[in-house]
């Protein structure tokens, strides 16, 4: 395992009076891919706020890069790559394919820098990495929905970024496209070497994806490889009577799939 | 027609016009894509609180117009950022409570005030030289900000959120671009007046969004159409003898049905289905 680069020590996430994310502690190591888990309002989302340094923690400590998450600056933020959840996407805004890649590049360019020839040269070298260098003229709200999220992640990728965090990546899209985006996301971990925390629900789409799981609800219920963290007993905990474990050993979550 | 170039007050309104055409048109790219149309509202009755206040205690319009307009942006600004209120319910309140205090401050005046009356419905006819030199300078400052900070203000408008977390300081810009919104009003109160300057900086825009869907073309397109509606809206209004204010805010809006009735996105989506 590389060195740790994210470092939750006793961390508490929330607001007043609503405590989301309790206790935390937990450190990824540069180079893995993470899957993070849990049932809905169990604190996935949070711990991706924290992460981007959008959220301080009110007890404990969070270190990212090696700075605490209070020091966090923008330049550290723009090695962060990020795909936000689904849905938020305006499909009427008039923006095209590359337009949106190249806002990428503007974090890291900082303020008062236009961006130049190399920075064009690296969003369409995202675009190439996600298979969408032929759409770099396309309106956003075009494409499918499998497109747009790979047109999201070659925005994060513009980034050059040192940590992909995905939130929630295959919600909201069909199952081949599912797959397809996972394969994707498996490549650029494999092929730039990229940290990657991946946030989802479904858990069957990413046991064999991921090195490591976090299983969240509040607080941290496990932490591990696959087979450590998908057992019976800590399932049941943490999902209760929403959970179904199949035959051919899948596992279903009825709060999430039946709603 | 070309006789009107000829007569310096119509040089100052075409001038004047065509900057305020542009400066609103451009601002309201960002304000129609972050969805900001009632701040500039709220804004406009907020500086013509602030005009009103200056002439009934004597001082000078535009310090208090700017003062008034920033005050409201940023109160409302803050209140949705700490989550206690809704940007439109927030502006909501402060719109109505500054023009409540417009009113008073009208009905305080010692009699009849006509350029007060011209800065609710505009008179860019009657710029003088040094407002027109007043309107360069802010209208110069407000374009250059917005040109410096244009990749910035468009992540914003985009997903703040999503800049946020790239590592764009988009609180910050999100506060200058309520600024930039609360000086364009400010500018252009004279020409189009409180009431219609809401109309200048949302409808070009509006406009544009209709017919592209690349961000830089919106951009141009809309502040091509601003200055077209504007200095087209002043020529009408010299030619037809109208209200300049009117003129230039109808001419903008026939714009935007046509655009909207003959949108190349409409009408590709419906070829489509």
């Amino acid at each position: 395992m590389g060195t740790p680069i994210i470092r939750f020590s006793h961390a508490t996430f929330g607001f007043p009076g609503v405590i989301a994310l309790k206790d935390i502690t937990l450190e990824i190591a540069e180079g893995e891919f993470v899957g993070i888990i849990g049932p809905n309002g169990s604190g996935k989302t949070t711990l991706c706020k924290a992460v981007l340094g959008l959220m301080r923690p009110l007890e404990g400590s969070l270190q990212i890069f090696d700075c605490s998450c209070e020091e966090l600056r923008c330049h550290h933020r723009a090695r962060i790559g990020y795909l936000p959840q689904k849905g938020r996407l305006d499909q009427n805004f008039p923006i095209t394919v590359l337009e949106a890649v190249m806002m990428g590049r503007y974090g890291a360019l900082g303020l008062f820098r236009r961006p130049a020839k190399q920075d064009r040269e690296i969003a369409l070298q995202a675009l190439a990495n996600v298979g969408m260098q032929d759409h770099h003229d396309t309106a956003l709200g075009h494409l499918s929905s499998g497109q747009q999220q790979r047109v999201l992640i070659a925005r994060a990728l513009a980034q050059q970024p040192q940590v992909l965090l995905l939130d929630e990546p295959t919600t909201g899209i069909d199952i081949t496209t599912q797959h397809s985006v996972l394969d994707l996301v498996r490549r650029l971990h494999r092929d730039l070497g990229l940290t990657v925390l991946l946030v989802t629900h479904d858990i069957n789409m990413i046991r064999p994806q991921v090195d490591r799981m976090v299983l969240l609800k509040t607080r941290l219920f496990a932490a591990g490889a696959p087979e450590a963290v998908l057992k019976l007993d800590i399932l049941q905990q943490v999902y209760g009577k929403d959970l179904v474990i199949t035959e051919k050993d899948l596992i279903i979550v009825e709060d999430y799939h039946h709603r | 027609m070309l006789e009107m170039l000829s007569y310096d007050f119509m040089q100052r309104s075409l001038w004047a016009a065509a900057l305020v055409g542009a400066i609103c048109s451009m601002i309201g790219v960002f304000v129609v894509l972050r969805g900001l149309a009632f701040v500039g509202a709220g804004t406009a009755h907020a500086a013509f609180a602030g005009v009103t206040l200056a002439y009934l205690v004597g001082l000078p319009p535009l310090p208090l117009a700017i003062l008034f307009g920033l005050a409201t942006v940023w109160v409302t600004g803050v209140m949705e950022e700490k989550g206690q209120m809704k940007l439109d319910v927030s502006i909501g309140i402060l719109y109505t409570a500054t023009m409540a205090l417009a009113i008073l401050f009208i009905g305080l005046m010692k009699g009849y005030n006509a350029e007060v009356y011209g800065y609710l419905f505009g008179s860019v006819l009657s710029v003088t030289p040094e407002e027109l030199r007043t309107i360069w300078i802010l209208g110069f400052i407000v374009l250059c900000i917005m040109v410096v900070f244009s990749k910035e203000l468009y992540f914003i408008a985009f997903d703040q959120e999503m800049a946020e977390a790239s590592g764009v300081p988009a609180r910050q810009i999100f506060f200058l671009l309520l600024s930039l919104i609360a000086l364009t009003v400010v500018v252009s109160l004279k020409t189009v007046g409180a009431i219609l300057v809401f109309a200048m900086i949302l409808i070009p825009a509006s406009t544009a969004y209709q017919l592209t869907h690349s961000l830089s073309h919106m951009t141009a397109y809309s502040v091509v159409i601003g200055i077209v509606c504007a200095v087209g809206g002043v020529m009408l209004s010299y030619a037809w003898n109208l209200p300049s204010g009117p003129a230039i805010v109808l001419l903008a809006t026939t714009l935007f049905f046509l655009s909207a009735l003959f949108s190349p996105k409409r009408l590709k989506r419906a070829a489509a289905l």
